[in-house]
């Protein structure tokens, strides 16, 4: 009976070889694209060409990240809150967004290479179905982390080689060029998970892309409920109407908020907040220091600009 | 044996510290949740139980700039501002430039009529963050108040660089300049504020009477204090129906008369409130359900303006009026096959009424058949000359 089997082939210059095992003995055996024909060559490069895209792919699906193509969209509300006022054009370049929140084994990754103690979440002992670090990360691999700074959210996204997403790439990727009040549209559904008793996750976190027909335009998930994000840029509650008087006459180019400030802006609405905070536009702030059981956080990247 | 009895002597020791180390991760547990809990109800907008869940997390851990400022915020929210002061001040203690404690202190201190202690923090504020119009704003009328008008118009002026559609802004701005004597100015300025103010502004056309009157314009300045006078009027029946129903929170007729109030004055959002009281009490009057599906209808949810007036109808399905507002509801929706069948029946139940026709009229257009648009809006037409050759 022959056996396949990889070996080393201590005999031969080659370190491994593939070949077949007998009762006979070892049989040595070329493989056909080993040898020197134009054939083989062509193979191999073409065998190396396919594993090279194939690494891309599963990369790049691992890192799950959107892209939102360059241009203008629409950014804020004239109809909703005082702060999202008014209604004014932004155009964002090309960038990348992370299709899920953080989870928590995604950022556990991060959190055992760290020696510095202030980039532990938070524990929620008081909330078993959220609970304590790191058990957590074990026990709901793919529910969002919450419980972090967004200083850590900041040093997780500079790990990856990413950042935070600033607040207008936020909302464009929640928003896509039209103008949705939710991710997935203008009507009220339980799409997200929220404090609403329908949504299938009362008083608790949903593993990330729980809910995929909340999906934005662009496929973001969970860009609704779950859980706030962070974003890079300060709150201020009149950055819009500064921000759209100095795009009077073109739309603001990849606007990165306000110089100063006390709060980060943080969007979304989250699994403790009604429907109507989950909007696309919705603007909310917090202390940058704060770890809470509602916030967490997704990435970001700036996409290669492509050389005309 | 001897050595049993070190590591017992050794443990005795030890325990203490064990306890003391427990006990401090116990605590942090208890801060979090308290923390947390007061988040969740500060969002509710429950602020009472928000203070008792801040105030306990900071017996346990008091050093937090960050929840004190929230405690401050809370107590403000529930005008408790000595409170507030005190919160506010001992977060700045902990993070000295932090802008918006900063600003909330200087806030409170504005509402505590203390406009001398407001300026020096809401300078701060301003010089730390130099496009806080908020800042710049309570400076201006902390100003406004200390009758430094000159100081006042310049940081009122920056806010509405910042802030354009601020009314109130508008409003302190054109008072300081009143008391400038810059007359014409102050003039553009209370008409700004009215543009940009609320429904039944009151106080600007007191400002514009009053410019008025020194530019020598009498009766500009009368026509002016006259609707001043209107609206306060109004503001007093106001404040008189929210004292009473808060009072005797089962007073219906005070609950309609609040509600007819809020609708007459656009104050869409708070009649539904009061309607949804009235319907508490009586659920089976179809006016408050009505009058529910209507205030929907202005604040743009036909969907919530389909289901009370529905009940409405089902209370009294021979009333025409209720078929047009469901009709109209369902219009709103985009429901044109619905609608068309509400409106008939409008037509049906009170056929002489000209707005159930123009509305039919309007639905067949939109759907095509000008045939019938046509003849609909010559019947409103017909109607609405013999409404008024009868009113004559």
């Amino acid at each position: 009976m022959n056996t396949f089997w990889l070996f080393r082939n201590r005999n031969r210059n080659s370190p491994i070889n593939i070949g077949i095992i007998s009762e006979r003995g070892f049989k040595p055996r070329q493989p056909w694209c080993f040898g020197n024909s134009p054939l083989s060559i062509m193979a191999r490069y073409l065998a190396i060409l396919l594993f090279g895209l194939a690494l891309c792919v599963y990369v790049e699906a691992a890192e799950e990240m959107i892209l939102i193509p360059a241009g203008t969209f629409t950014m804020g509300s004239d109809t909703r809150a005082a702060d999202e006022k008014p209604k004014h054009k932004v155009y964002l370049d090309a960038y990348y967004i992370g299709k899920y929140e953080v989870t928590n084994a995604e950022y556990y990754e991060f959190w055992k290479q760290q020696t510095d103690l202030a980039r532990m979440p938070e524990n929620f002992t008081h909330l078993p179905q959220i609970g304590d670090w790191p058990a957590r990360a074990e026990q709901f691999p793919n529910h969002p982390v919450v419980g972090v700074s967004w200083h850590d959210a900041k040093a997780y996204a500079a790990w990856r080689g990413m950042r935070l997403p600033t607040e207008a790439e936020w909302e464009k990727a929640a928003r896509g060029y039209t103008d949705r009040v939710w991710p997935w549209g203008n009507a009220v559904e339980p799409y997200a998970n929220t404090a609403a008793e329908d949504d299938g996750y009362q008083n608790r976190l949903a593993p990330v892309g729980s809910f995929p027909k909340g999906k934005s335009y662009y496929g973001v998930m969970d860009m609704a409920g779950n859980v706030w994000e962070w974003t890079a840029d300060w709150y201020s509650d009149v950055y819009y109407a500064y921000s759209s008087q100095a795009a009077a006459k073109r739309p603001k180019m990849n606007p990165t908020g306000p110089e100063v400030g006390s709060w980060r802006v943080i969007r979304g609405g989250s699994w403790i907040d009604k429907i109507a905070r989950c909007s696309t536009t919705f603007r909310f702030y917090f202390y940058p220091n704060l770890k809470t059981s509602f916030v967490g956080f997704r990435l970001a990247k700036t996409a290669e600009k492509t050389k005309k | 044996m001897r050595n049993l009895l070190i590591i017992v002597i050794v443990l005795c020791f030890c325990m203490p510290f064990f306890n003391v180390a427990a006990d401090e991760g116990n605590d942090h547990s208890r801060y979090v949740q308290h923390v947390e809990q007061g988040f969740d109800f500060m969002f509710q907008g429950n602020n009472q139980k928000a203070i008792s869940e801040f105030e306990a997390a900071l017996v346990l851990e008091s050093d937090h700039a960050e929840v004190l400022h929230y405690l401050g915020m809370a107590y403000t929210q529930e005008q408790f501002y000595n409170r507030a002061v005190e919160s506010y001040q001992r977060s700045l203690t902990l993070m000295p430039d932090n802008i918006e404690a900063l600003y909330s202190l200087g806030v409170v201190y504005f509402r505590l009529d203390k406009w001398a202690d407001a300026v020096p923090v809401l300078q701060r504020v301003v010089e730390l963050s130099p496009q806080h119009a908020r800042g710049y704003e309570v400076l201006g009328k902390s100003f406004v108040k200390l009758r430094q008008y000159t100081a006042a118009v310049p940081n009122l002026t920056k806010a509405l660089e910042l802030k354009p559609q601020a009314a109130g802004t508008y409003y302190e701005l054109g008072t300081a300049q009143l008391n400038l004597k810059e007359y014409t100015a102050a003039i553009e300025n209370f008409k700004l504020a009215l543009r940009y103010g609320p429904g039944r502004y009151a106080e600007p056309h007191y400002g514009l009477g009053t410019a008025y009157l020194r530019l020598g314009d009498r009766e500009k300045s009368r026509a002016e204090m006259q609707i001043y006078q209107q609206l306060q009027k109004e503001y007093a029946e106001y404040e008189r129906l929210t004292r009473l129903t808060r009072a005797e929170p089962n007073n219906l007729e005070a609950w309609t008369g609040l509600a007819t109030l809020l609708m007459n004055q656009q104050n869409y959002g708070k009649a539904v409130q009061a309607f949804q009281r009235c319907i508490e009490l009586a659920p089976n009057d179809a006016n408050f359900h009505h009058g529910l599906s209507r205030a929907f209808m202005n604040l743009n949810y036909p969907k919530h303006a389909v289901q009370a007036v529905k009940r409405a109808v089902q209370l009294r399905p021979n009333e025409s009026i209720l078929y047009n507002t469901l009709g109209s509801a369902y219009a709103m929706q985009g429901d044109q096959k619905n609608a068309l069948v509400a409106f008939q029946k409008a037509v049906a139940l009170e056929g002489e009424q000209p707005y159930y026709h123009l509305n039919l009229s309007k639905l067949y257009q939109s759907l095509g058949n000008q045939k019938l648009a046509q003849e609909h809006y010559r019947a409103y037409e017909h109607f609405l000359a013999v409404q008024k050759s009868k009113q004559k």
